[in-house]
Parts: C-alpha cells; sequence; structure tokens
C-alpha cells in the first residue's frame, strides 16, 4: 500500500512537471533466463523500472480543478473516510480498495450501507481519470460528479444527503485546516463542488501505464511479453475483434472506445419484459427516485443500461466498454460482475452468450458481437495478452486474483460461485 | 430526455408521452381536415436475407431485421400495420424468403408487403405470390388510399436472355452489374394503376409503396424507374401524395409537384450516396440532407427502420438507427415540401460522402 | 600514298560503324536508359487492364470471404472506398495504414475470411480495381 501511495506521488511529480509522459531512460529489466512458453508470471515479476505512465496519455485536468500535492494529499483523506455513510462504515475505499486495485474483487457487487447490496460491479478507479463517462451507464461525465453519487445512494453510503458530510468537514479540526490550506474556505464556505474537486484530483493520480503490453508496443522491448502474451495480441486485434472496442491508438491505449455496447450479460433479465421494466422506471422517476438510486436497488431497471439515462431504444442494454488495463486484478467481470474469470470472459465472446447460457442473443447486441470460432490454444494466449495488461504496482494483486480465479474455472460451463 | 425520441415505448400510470417530438406547431397547421384520423405505420426494408449453406445465414443482415422487428415490437401507440419494402431475401430462393418470414413473425402486427428486384428475378415472383403477398394492389385505411406497386419490372427482353433462373436472379443482384436493365412499373400495371385511381378523389390522401424510387436518381445502380415521369403525371392531380419506396439503402427525399417522395432505410447494410462513384452524373435530389457516411466498424450503421406517423394525409418519417441519432423528416405545409430541421441544424463536422 | 589508303580505311570504318550504330537505333531502343515506345505502353496498358479485370473479379467473388458476402454489396463500383485518401489513421487499426490493410480489415470483418499479403496478386489485383474506379480524383492523404 505503501508502495502505491508512492507510486502515485510519483505520478503526481511527473504530472506536476506539465508534461506528458517522456519516454523512460534505458530499461535495464531484461530477464535472466528466456521463460518457457505459457509462463508469463515469471518474466512479468522481473524488475521493472522505466516510466510508470508508459502507454497512456496525458491525464485530463479541468481548468476549474488544478493539482496540487495538498489537494491529492485532502483527496485521499476523503477517499478514506468512512463516516461519510449512514452508518459510519463505508468511505469510497470500502468499494475501491486499494489492496484490490481499487475494486472490490472477488465480490460480485458491493455491500454498502448496513452490507446492502447494489446490482453492479465496483468499477476500478485506476486510470479512470481518462474515461470520457463515469459509472457503467454513463450517467455522470467526470470524476467530480461521480464522486458525490455514491454517498446518498441507499445501498452504498445510505446517506440522505450531503448534509452530514459537509457537516464533518466543517468542523473536524483535521479537515478545517486543510480544506483552508488547499481551497482557502472555512466554514459555510467549504462545498460539496470543493469535497469532490479534491477527491477527482486524487483519483487522477491514480493512474498506472508501464505493463509488460506497453514495454512491448510503446517501448519497443520486444521480450517484454511473453511468447504467448505475443500470439494473443494477434488474435486481440485479429480473430478475436477485440480491439474493435477496446481500442489502441498510435502513441498510448487507454483500451476503450468511450462508447456503451450492449453484449447481451444479464439482459435475459428483461428480454420479455422489456415495456414493463421500462415503465417501472419511469414510475419510480415519478415518485422521486432518482435513476441513481433506481438502477442500483432494482437488477432489472439496472439491465436498461444507457437507456435508464438518455431513453433511446437504441442503447437498450447498453453499458460502457471500460479500459482493460489491469483486468487480471479487476475481476469479476461486465456490469453485473457475473463473469467470474477471464476464461469465462474469453468463453463468453467467443460464444456470443454466457457459458453455459443457451438460446439467441437479444436482438438488441451489438452488432459487433458475433462468433469468434477460436481455438482453446487461442483462447488462452488471448488470456495471456490480458494478464499482459497489469501495470507493476498491481502485478502482485493479479496474481493472486488470478489463481483464484483459475481454481473457479470450469470449461463450458458458467463459473460456480456461491450465491446469484 | 432526448427532443427527438420523446415517442418511446413506453406508458407508465396510464400517461401517454407526446407522440410526436420537434415542431408539434407543424403538425398542427396540417391538421386541417376532419376526415382524416392520425395513424402511424411501421416500415421495415432491405433485409437481403442472404443463405450461406443450409440453414446457416449471414449473420449480420439476419441480426439487422431481427433488431428492426424487436424495436417496432415496443412502438407505443401501436402501429396500425407494418409495411416491409422489398428484398426481403438477396438471392430469390425459398430458404431465404421463409427465413424471412420467420422472423417477421415475432412482428406483432399485419404485414404489407412489397415486392423487390431481390425477391422477383429468380422465379419470377411465384413463391411470393404463393406464400407473401399479391404482387399489386390497393387497399383503404382510415381516410387515405394505399398503393402497392411492382415497380422493379425490366423490358421483357431481358428476362429470357439467360441461361438459367440462378443466373439471372444473379446479374440482377449486382447493384452496379452493368449487364442489368433500367426498373420500371410498365404498360400493363400502369393500366391498373389509372383504373385504381379513377375511383379515388382528388382530396383523398394518397400513400404510394414502391421498391424502385419513381424518380430518376442514379441509372447506373438503378436508383431509376424507367417511366417515372408517366406515374409522377398520374400522381399530379391529386393534393396530397406521398411515395415511400426502398431500394437505396439510405435517407433521401424529395418533392415533384404535389407528391412528396421518402425513402426508406435497409435492415441489412448501407449504400453510399451515387455522388461517391466519380465517374459517372447522380441526380440526388437537392432537398436531400444526406446521412453521415457509414462507419464500417460498426456493423448496423446506417442501416435501420422507421415509423410513419400519417397527419391530415401527409408523412412524417421518423427513423431509428442503431448507434445514430435518430432522424425525423416532416412534411411543412407552408414551405410545401419535407424538411429536416433537426438533422439540418447539426454543428459538429459532418461526415462527407466524397 | 599510305596515308590515303589507311584515310579511306578509317572513313570507310567509321562510316560503317555509323551506319551500323544507325541501325541500332532504330530497330532496338534499349540503348537509353528511360526510353520506351508505343508498343511497351500498349502491353503495360494491357497488364494493366487485366490486373483491373482480376481485381473486378475478386471484388465480386463469393469465396474471397467465407459468407458469400461480396465487396460489391457494400461497395458498388468501388464507392466509398477512398483509395485517394489513403494512408490514414484507421482507429481500429491503430495506426496510419495504406489501403490494402484496410482491404484486409474487411475481408477479415464483413467478409469473414483470410488476409491476403500485400503482394499477394489478388490483393494487387484489388487495387488496381478500386484505384481505376476512383481515377481523377485528387490525392487527399490522410482525409477522414
Amino acid at each position: 500500500m505503501k508502495y502505491q501511495t508512492h507510486l502515485s506521488i510519483l505520478g503526481l511529480i511527473v504530472l506536476i512537471a506539465g508534461c506528458s509522459p517522456e519516454q523512460d531512460e534505458a530499461d535495464n529489466s531484461t530477464p535472466s533466463a528466456v521463460a518457457p512458453p505459457g509462463e508469463t508470471t515469471q518474466r512479468e515479476m522481473a524488475p521493472v523500472v522505466g516510466n510508470p505512465t508508459l502507454g497512456l496519455p496525458s491525464v485530463p485536468i479541468p481548468a476549474n480543478n488544478p493539482m496540487s500535492p495538498e489537494k491529492v494529499v485532502l483527496g485521499e483523506k476523503l477517499f478514506r473516510e468512512a463516516r461519510f455513510s449512514a452508518d459510519g462504515k463505508v468511505s469510497c475505499s470500502k468499494c475501491h480498495n486499494p489492496d484490490t486495485a481499487f475494486t472490490d474483487s472477488p465480490r460480485q457487487t458491493s455491500e454498502g450501507f448496513n452490507g446492502l447490496t447494489g446490482s453492479r460491479n465496483a468499477p476500478t478507479v485506476i486510470n479512470a481519470a481518462f474515461n470520457r463517462h463515469q459509472f457503467w451507464d454513463g450517467r455522470r461525465p467526470d470524476l467530480e460528479s461521480q464522486s458525490m453519487d455514491p454517498p446518498v445512494n441507499p445501498v452504498e453510503g445510505g446517506l440522505p444527503d450531503h448534509d452530514p458530510i459537509l457537516e464533518l468537514v466543517r468542523t473536524d479540526p483535521a479537515y478545517a485546516e486543510m480544506f483552508r490550506d488547499v481551497f482557502g474556505t472555512a466554514g459555510e464556505d467549504i462545498t460539496m463542488t470543493q469535497v469532490s474537486q479534491a477527491i477527482a484530483a486524487f483519483e487522477r493520480t491514480v493512474i498506472s501505464g508501464n505493463s509488460a503490453f506497453d514495454r512491448y508496443y510503446f517501448g519497443g522491448e520486444k521480450s517484454a511479453m511473453s511468447d504467448a502474451a505475443i500470439r494473443g495480441f494477434d488474435v486481440y486485434l485479429k480473430q478475436g475483434r477485440c480491439v474493435s472496442c477496446h481500442t489502441i491508438d498510435q502513441e498510448s491505449a487507454l483500451f476503450t472506445d468511450h462508447k456503451f455496447h450492449n453484449l447481451g450479460i444479464g439482459f435475459k433479465r428483461i428480454d420479455k419484459t422489456l415495456e414493463k421494466t421500462a415503465g417501472a422506471l419511469i414510475k419510480a422517476e415519478r415518485t422521486g427516485q432518482t435513476v441513481d438510486n433506481a438502477v442500483l436497488s432494482n437488477a432489472s431497471i439496472s439491465e436498461l443500461g444507457r437507456f435508464a439515462i438518455d431513453r433511446q431504444w437504441q442503447d437498450i442494454g447498453q453499458f460502457k466498454t471500460p479500459t482493460l488495463r489491469n483486468v487480471a486484478a479487476t475481476g469479476p467481470y461486465m456490469h453485473d460482475g457475473s463473469l467470474a474469470t477471464l476464461e469465462d470472459v474469453v468463453t463468453f465472446y467467443n460464444d456470443t452468450v454466457a457459458p453455459g447460457e443457451k438460446g439467441e442473443p437479444n436482438a438488441f447486441q451489438s452488432g459487433g458481437i458475433r462468433p469468434l470460432n477460436l481455438t482453446d490454444r487461442q483462447k488462452s494466449d488471448l488470456v495471456s495478452f490480458l494478464e499482459a495488461l497489469t501495470s507493476p504496482p498491481y502485478l502482485e494483486v493479479a496474481a493472486r486474483a488470478r489463481a483464484e480465479q483459475k481454481k473457479l474455472f470450469v470449461p463450458g460451463s458458467q463459473t460456480k460461485r456461491d450465491s446469484q | 430526455m432526448s427532443e427527438l425520441n420523446k415517442r418511446t415505448l413506453l406508458r407508465a400510470g396510464g400517461a401517454l408521452l407526446a407522440a410526436s417530438a420537434i415542431d408539434m406547431t407543424l403538425v398542427k397547421l396540417a391538421f386541417g381536415q376532419e376526415n382524416y384520423e392520425d395513424f402511424t405505420f411501421a416500415y421495415i426494408s432491405d433485409s437481403h436475407l442472404q443463405q450461406i449453406k443450409g440453414t446457416k445465414f449471414v449473420r449480420n443482415w439476419d441480426r439487422g431485421l431481427e433488431r428492426a422487428v424487436a424495436e417496432a415490437n415496443l412502438l407505443n401507440p401501436k402501429p396500425d400495420f407494418v409495411v416491409y419494402g422489398g428484398d426481403l431475401a438477396q438471392l430469390g430462393k425459398r430458404e431465404e424468403i421463409d427465413h424471412g418470414l420467420e422472423i417477421l413473425s415475432a412482428l406483432k402486427h399485419d404485414i404489407k408487403f412489397v415486392m423487390g428486384e431481390h425477391d422477383y428475378y429468380l422465379d419470377l415472383g411465384e413463391y411470393w405470390a404463393d406464400k407473401v403477398s399479391k404482387h399489386f394492389y390497393s387497399w383503404d385505411h382510415k381516410g387515405v388510399h394505399f398503393i402497392t406497386l411492382k415497380s422493379i419490372l425490366v423490358d421483357e427482353n431481358w428476362i429470357n436472355k439467360w441461361s438459367s433462373p440462378a443466373e439471372r436472379m444473379g446479374v440482377m443482384a449486382g447493384l452496379d452489374d452493368p449487364r442489368g436493365s433500367p426498373f420500371m412499373v410498365g404498360a400493363a400495371q400502369r393500366k391498373w394503376l389509372a383504373d385504381d385511381l379513377a375511383k379515388v378523389s382528388n382530396d383523398t390522401p394518397i400513400v404510394v409503396f414502391s421498391h424502385s424510387p419513381l424518380q430518376k436518381i442514379f441509372k447506373n445502380w438503378n436508383f431509376w424507374t424507367d417511366d417515372a415521369e408517366l406515374i409522377q403525371d398520374m400522381l399530379q392531380p391529386f393534393n396530397k401524395v406521398t411515395v415511400f419506396y426502398g431500394h437505396v439503402h439510405q435517407i433521401q427525399y424529395n418533392q415533384i409537384g404535389n407528391i412528396t417522395f421518402h425513402s426508406v432505410m435497409g435492415t441489412s447494410w448501407p449504400w453510399p450516396y451515387p455522388e461517391t462513384y466519380a465517374q459517372a452524373k447522380s441526380y440526388l435530389p437537392k432537398l436531400t440532407v444526406p446521412m453521415n457516411r457509414a462507419d464500417p466498424f460498426h456493423e448496423r450503421d446506417a442501416t435501420g427502420w422507421q415509423y410513419i406517423d400519417v397527419h391530415s394525409g401527409k408523412a412524417t418519417i421518423n427513423f431509428s438507427l442503431p448507434d445514430n441519432k435518430p432522424r425525423m423528416i416532416a412534411y411543412d405545409p407552408e414551405l410545401g415540401h419535407p424538411v429536416d430541421t433537426q438533422f439540418s441544424k447539426i454543428t459538429t463536422p459532418p461526415q462527407h460522402h466524397y | 600514298m599510305v596515308h590515303r589508303v589507311r584515310f579511306s580505311v578509317l572513313s570507310l570504318l567509321t562510316i560503317g560503324t555509323a551506319a551500323l550504330l544507325g541501325t541500332f537505333v532504330a530497330h532496338m531502343p534499349m540503348a537509353q536508359a528511360d526510353e520506351f515506345n508505343e508498343q511497351d505502353l500498349q502491353i503495360w496498358q494491357q497488364n494493366f487492364e487485366e490486373a483491373v479485370a482480376k481485381g473486378r473479379a475478386a471484388f465480386t467473388d463469393p469465396s474471397l470471404g467465407t459468407n458469400g458476402v461480396v465487396c460489391a454489396q457494400c461497395h458498388p463500383n468501388g464507392a466509398n472506398t477512398h483509395p485517394e485518401t489513403y494512408p490514414k489513421y484507421q482507429k481500429q487499426l491503430g495506426h496510419v495504414a495504406p489501403l490494402w490493410e484496410m482491404i484486409n480489415w474487411c475481408i477479415r470483418n464483413p467478409l469473414e475470411g483470410q488476409e491476403l499479403a500485400a503482394n499477394d496478386p489478388v490483393m494487387l489485383a484489388l487495387q488496381a480495381y478500386i484505384t481505376q474506379e476512383r481515377r481523377g480524383v485528387k490525392l487527399a492523404p490522410g482525409k477522414h
């Protein structure tokens, strides 16, 4: 954890230097021996030096929320503040846990206030600064506005409104001092906007590149990825068609097209009752429930995806393309966390329906999904490639997560899990 | 909530959402006569279901039609009927037609079929007449006279000069195949049309469904009806005429005298606008604000279906376009022609056709 | 007397050589580096037209892919292929790409087929056909 904070501040220093990531100096991390085929772990655990943001574009920073070290420190304190919840136990970091790559892995959906669960999987904060939309359905455009929703959601923070938060930051002496330093405000002048800006500033330091893939593709290090991962990269670009939505650019890779797609995961919950479910959403709204509340507290309404936000029927069941960076550490996968392992994910894309599911995918499924006809070897190579997208600070947690995943995976059927 | 799509699939707590989003005044202006009830019909067209082998069909085209059917089933208020605009099959095979009928059977509404050249030239419409529909016909509905034409006929001699039906169909299936022949309605059907129109008064709104455009837009790709002027002359005496045509797989609209023309989108794949072929002249109606250039990386881009609101005998066409903002083109009685008020105002750089 | 004979022989030799050289020049134009004649042009034009014809055939050949879809279905007369804009950044390829890479993308994706090598005769023919249908249009590399 200390290491991660250290790296975050290192990242901050890079940012404050005010320029996009520069090329690192000579990277002397060649492994000592040639690893046997498929044996990626060995190679990736070799000591790594170099530019931690290799492969990332520069972090977009809004003009009205400039960075400063003090703001970042304040933001991190707020991020960890469990008193921002109705039972005093739920902070941002509870479900976006820095120890598990800022997610709630391996939980499918998180437990908020009073142990209540929602309908969606907690996405990672790592590199969230690059997202053009926040939340699975993109209902908030930036980190600032995103941060204010969970504390007042009944299944997350459980607060009735933001007043308890304001009360705390205005009266707690530690916060008072920090707000004065950072924003020059005190007492009643401390606003939720400032709270959200500090949190967002902290989150803008939670960025990580420099994975084995980055060193291979952008750093020109041909030995950075294993042979299996290199073969997997070819599958990713061609037969797997992954790059269509999880895009790679010429100078950097965010692995997302910033768009929304209906994959069909979880859609069968509402396939036959679309009108009714959409009607339930409208009804909920007319009784004063926000969309934020409705989608997390009702698993069926949740499946409407982006449609719940913009009411375009083209967007029925659509969810945001997430980044694939650190995907090995951020399972389980998909908006509802229903796919437990990377193998399940690859199986899903190959078959166009979730493992163990029968029948045709729903009619609103993205046109880009189609049977891939991958061989077993191509599938495992693809998984090796996905593992190569892990940034150095998260290699350990990724290795642990993957070890757990491999215990669960049963080829040809849905991975067994406790509940759901 | 999006302006353009207030008309959605929802009805909650008994409250109906507004039927037509933009420019309600437009509709009110057009509304004058009491004889005509407002109603809606859906229009799905150009699916080109293509058999690969046995029960395996080209997935992309199948998915396009399935999606249109699923969306059409969510229309609220419900449409009075659905029009299928032709080219259900790609090579006119029974398997393809049957496959199409199977997918369409999920529609909760009656279907009125228009014949396309891809449905016709294998067996000259024998299976279609048997299993699907009459080739051309007319009927009346809520004060409007509907006519379905079979406008993909060609010169008789062309039909007989091929070594097999399959060869004939293959040549006709190639949009740019220079061995093809221009579409027409033909003398026999024009006679039928004249007799049919003789029974209709001039102030009865008329809606014509055709596969070919009943205009002369681009001969190379058969965006063409050879006897277009003759047909138009027959329709001009009527005060309110709207023609809907398929075949072009893109948005086009026009006004010639009293006749409003609207193309409908295909569910299968898009075609480029004719001006993109640098070696031949084309005549896209000047009124048309073209769609953005199709993005090949999105399989459903530049495909879609539509539903048409009929107010007082004139039509507003609402396009449902996957991966795109919906479009609406309404008849403006003050200007006397159809107008796309939203799309023509878009300020982001358009992806032009060139 | 001797020098007169030598002069004659010399002139004869010179004239003879010149005459011979003249013959070479008239019938065998390989002597100059960049010269070609009508016949060459005809042959080369024929070669090109054959490539264009082969490209058109591939453009409408259902066995280029595995699902029966042909290029001409979405690109009648090669329209909307924009060969004049390549090389350009293609977002799904992730880099500035030449025309043949985009053709391969189409073969792999809508046609569900196998990609062709850059110097595969069919790939070369496809490019010849596509470019020929777009003749006369100004170059606009990078244009979107």
